[in-house]
């Protein structure tokens, strides 16, 4: 009886503790899992969008990055737009402009029907507010006020009327305008925050409104019931005005933004559902996509400069014409744009995009190498001969005096920009040519370089339609200048292409600019840039705007 | 207990020896054994699989694998024996001066207290942690990484060899040593030191693993400098855009990496016995 009772009680015993330890597990679990749902309140149809960087600031009034603008390009409107394909310029904000005939004054008519997301109504005040925030010297304004030119400032004619004044003409300020970074801001919100806090409690007018930054985890959007003021191609409206219900049943309530910014993370993060869309997709990856049955592919070109290497033409040895030359046609750009991109973008011939209005086509003339520089190592040799450059001692290398031909590149880890330069060191290798590279860990880092002149080539980029980009790039004071190029002729060109508003006159001022750029090598054009965004079959209306970089969420309709 | 593990012992310990001098002379000699040079790019052949003429394969750059495996095992190698020398002789100074102070006359016990206290603060952090902090101090390159490596090291060595000199102290013979008045300093090396060689032996050879490993892990990381100097941690990188359709670029240098660690850690167990 008592070894039965004792064999009994251990049994007894293992049950009530399997009991205690079930509950705690199970308790443990439900806990759990309500903590990860949180506040997970009504999203509505939501998505999951992938940013590829995670820009030093989300200000668009301040910080330059294109990156900012694939959320806040649909917080904000813009007093005008550009249509994404035919760049049109289109009504916004402003219904109506007028241009004074000595193209000093910029007269805006604004829509009376438009409210901030905070309640203020748009009028303008609000954009007297914003333009004289962005023009304000404390804010230090990275790009909204360059895109102002030679802005000087704005009268208030009556609620919805209002004038820029200019000191002297400037063709692209309707392009500048129509960019996020001179997006529209609810002047309450701006007056309550901060110069640096402002960028995590943005407002606009825009169709999708600012719910929730964790800085480096994510950025929430919500959907602006209220919007009804979008330019014509914006998804939404029926003719009359009201909501297109068609459109409403499938239209993104909720945006979430996380970041991806290692490339290979990407694709493994869209196959396996985690994100709806994401941009800067490496070529491997799209290429594999393009046959799959969940994943669609979209390769969007984005007009501006180049992907380009500057040269620094104010130090040895690159501030030899001959040499600089000698490295461009010393590159293969075909094979690198084949490798390295898969053949997914196209060979760059000069300092714009060929998608870029005022794009001069004469540069990839095959007739003129002298603009058009195809791969020819042999000449690139010569070249280096006629300079005094001479493998002398029969190491492999080039050298002059005794001294090795030895050049620094500096670019950042964007791009795939590493592989260009390690194709680059080994194709100049061949002639002899010692290339040391240097990635800069991020753009700071990269800016230093190029302000202290630092580097024999550097990989700088902007994006825009306007050809006027050109301008900060090469004129002899421009503000971009790394690359210390001084050229008068070119000078005139480009002050004189930014008064026109003729733009078959600009076409032919910015031709002349190219070729010269060219003709003097000031640069190493390697190809235009793409961007391959890849997302789900569930998700339709996947447009950019016409800058390449932004989407138009207003005209994402998802139905998973 | 079963002798069988420690007559296994040699053969093992033997073959780790073999294949570390292999890893090692292949490093030495990657210039005259490499067939291509490990930064010469072919485009056109990028990610081939395996061949005669590319062993391992080439890569997305279209370089041949097999070289850069070879003189990846130089940089790698190279870098992870400089960190065990930072962490080695460093360490064993600060253990041996603290262990031989704990007990002596003087001002023996402050500076053990003190050299305790500062290497005790180091060792709370994460050794990859620390050698991480210390590289965005030094900046990228594989010297910084080295001396990064070797200094975060350093803590646990001087712990270790503190412990190792102040057991070996208090054994009874050594007590009677200085009993009758033999100087510490004589003590320690004449003693001490060669009583617990085996030791601080199996510990460094536990430090040339977390070196290899670290050094690898930080150029990983993109600390590495130059950028198309072959090393296996950064081979390991590149590897992971492509891995899916040329696993080959990432099994080489990984199988470089896992076996030396592999061999030395073999080679430990054996001499231990």
């Amino acid at each position: 009886m008592a070894e039965r009772t004792r064999r009994r009680w251990p049994v007894l015993r293992l049950g009530i503790v399997g009991v205690v330890v079930l509950a705690v597990v199970a308790a443990a679990v439900v806990t759990a899992a309500v903590m990860l749902r949180d506040d997970e309140q009504d999203e509505g149809n939501k998505i999951i969008y992938g940013l590829t960087l995670n820009p030093s600031g989300f200000d668009p009034h301040i910080h330059i990055s294109s990156e900012l603008g694939i959320p806040f390009y649909s917080v904000y409107d813009t007093l005008v737009y550009r249509q994404p394909e035919t760049f049109e310029i289109f009504p916004g904000l402003a219904e109506d402009y007028e241009i004074s005939d000595d193209g000093l004054v910029y007269t805006f008519y604004l829509r009376q029907d438009v409210t901030f997301h905070d309640g203020e109504p748009f009028n303008a005040q609000a954009v007297a507010a914003n333009l004289d925030r962005i023009t304000d010297n404390d804010l230090d304004s990275g790009k909204a006020r360059r895109l102002l030119g030679p802005y000087t400032d704005n009268e208030v004619v009556d609620e919805y009327t209002i004038r820029l004044r200019l000191s002297e003409p400037y063709a692209p300020l309707l392009d500048g305008l129509s960019q996020v970074y001179l997006g529209m801001a609810s002047p309450r919100a701006l007056a309550e925050y901060t110069k640096n806090s402002y960028q995590w409690h943005q407002v606009g007018t825009g169709p999708y409104m600012l719910d929730e930054v964790v800085p480096g985890e994510r950025i929430i959007l919500r959907r602006n019931p209220d919007y009804a003021w979008g330019p014509l191609y914006y998804a939404g409206r029926l003719p009359d005005g009201t909501v297109d219900p068609v459109w409403e049943a499938n239209a993104v309530d909720t945006i979430e933004f996380r970041f991806y910014t290692d490339p290979p993370t990407r694709r493994d993060a869209l196959e396996s559902g985690e994100i709806q869309i994401v941009g800067e997709l490496l070529p491997l990856d799209a290429e594999a996509l393009a046959g799959s049955a969940s994943i669609q592919t979209l390769n969007t070109r984005v007009p501006g400069m180049s992907q380009l290497f500057f040269f620094n033409t104010q130090r040895e040895p690159t501030n030899d014409e001959r040499v600089r030359q000698a490295l461009v046609y010393a590159t293969n750009r075909t094979a690198i744009v084949d490798a390295v991109f898969q053949g997914q973008s196209r060979v760059a011939y000069g300092p714009l995009a060929s998608n870029t209005p005022s794009y001069d086509a004469a540069l990839e003339n095959p007739d003129s190498p002298e603009l058009s520089y195809p791969f020819n190592p042999d000449y690139a040799r010569q070249l280096l001969e006629s300079v005094g450059y001479t493998d002398s001692d029969g190491d492999g290398w080039l050298d002059q005096n005794g001294e090795r031909l030895q050049l620094t590149m500096v670019f950042a880890g964007w791009n795939q920009l590493p592989d260009v330069a390690q194709l680059i060191q080994s194709q100049w290798r061949e002639i002899g040519i010692d290339l040391q590279l240097i990635q800069a860990p991020d753009f700071p880092a990269l800016s230093e370089y190029a302000d202290e002149g630092n580097f024999d080539l550097i990989a700088l980029y902007d994006f825009g339609v306007d050809p006027s980009i050109l301008n900060g790039f090469f004129l002899t004071d421009g503000a971009r200048n790394w690359s210390g190029f001084s050229d008068a002729e070119v000078d005139g060109w480009l002050t004189a292409a930014v008064r026109e508003s003729d733009s078959a006159e600009r076409d032919r001022l910015y031709a002349s600019v190219q070729r010269r750029i060219m003709e003097r090598a000031v640069i190493l054009p390697i190809r235009d840039l793409t961007n391959v965004h890849g997302y789900s079959v569930a998700l339709d209306g996947v447009i950019f705007s016409a800058q390449g970089w932004w989407p138009l969420l207003q005209n994402f309709q998802y139905s998973p | 207990m079963t002798r069988s593990p420690i007559q296994r012992a040699p053969p093992v310990t033997l073959l780790a020896a073999g294949l570390l001098g292999v890893l090692l002379l292949a490093a030495v000699l990657a210039p005259r054994l490499a067939p291509h040079d490990p930064r010469h790019a072919v485009p056109e052949d990028q990610l081939q699989s395996p061949s005669a003429a590319h062993p391992f394969g080439t890569d997305y750059l279209g370089r041949d694998v097999f070289s850069r495996v070879l003189f990846g095992g130089r940089r790698t190698l190279g870098m992870a024996l400089l960190a065990a020398g930072v962490t080695l002789l460093p360490g064993l100074a600060v253990g041996v001066v603290a262990g031989a102070g704990k007990h002596a006359a003087g001002p023996g016990p402050w500076l053990d207290a003190g050299l305790m206290v500062v290497m005790d603060a180091l060792l709370a952090f994460p050794h990859l942690l620390l050698a991480l902090v210390m590289v965005a101090l030094l900046g990228s390159g594989t010297t910084q990484i080295a001396l990064a490596v070797g200094v975060a090291g350093l803590p646990a060595y001087a712990r270790v060899t503190r412990a190792a000199v102040i057991e070996g102290l208090a054994r009874p013979h050594l007590i009677g040593a200085r009993a009758i008045g033999a100087g510490w300093g004589g003590v320690v090396w004449r003693h001490v030191l060669p009583g617990i060689a085996p030791t601080l032996l199996a510990f460094a050879g536990v430090t040339l693993s977390w070196a290899i490993l670290n050094s690898a892990a930080l150029t990983f990381l993109g600390y590495g400098g130059d950028i198309s100097a072959p090393d296996w941690g950064v081979m390991l990188a590149d590897g992971r855009a492509v891995y899916r359709v040329a696993p080959w670029v990432v099994i080489a240098p990984g199988a470089a990496l896992s076996l030396t660690v592999l061999a030395i850690n073999l080679l430990l167990n054996g001499s231990r016995r």
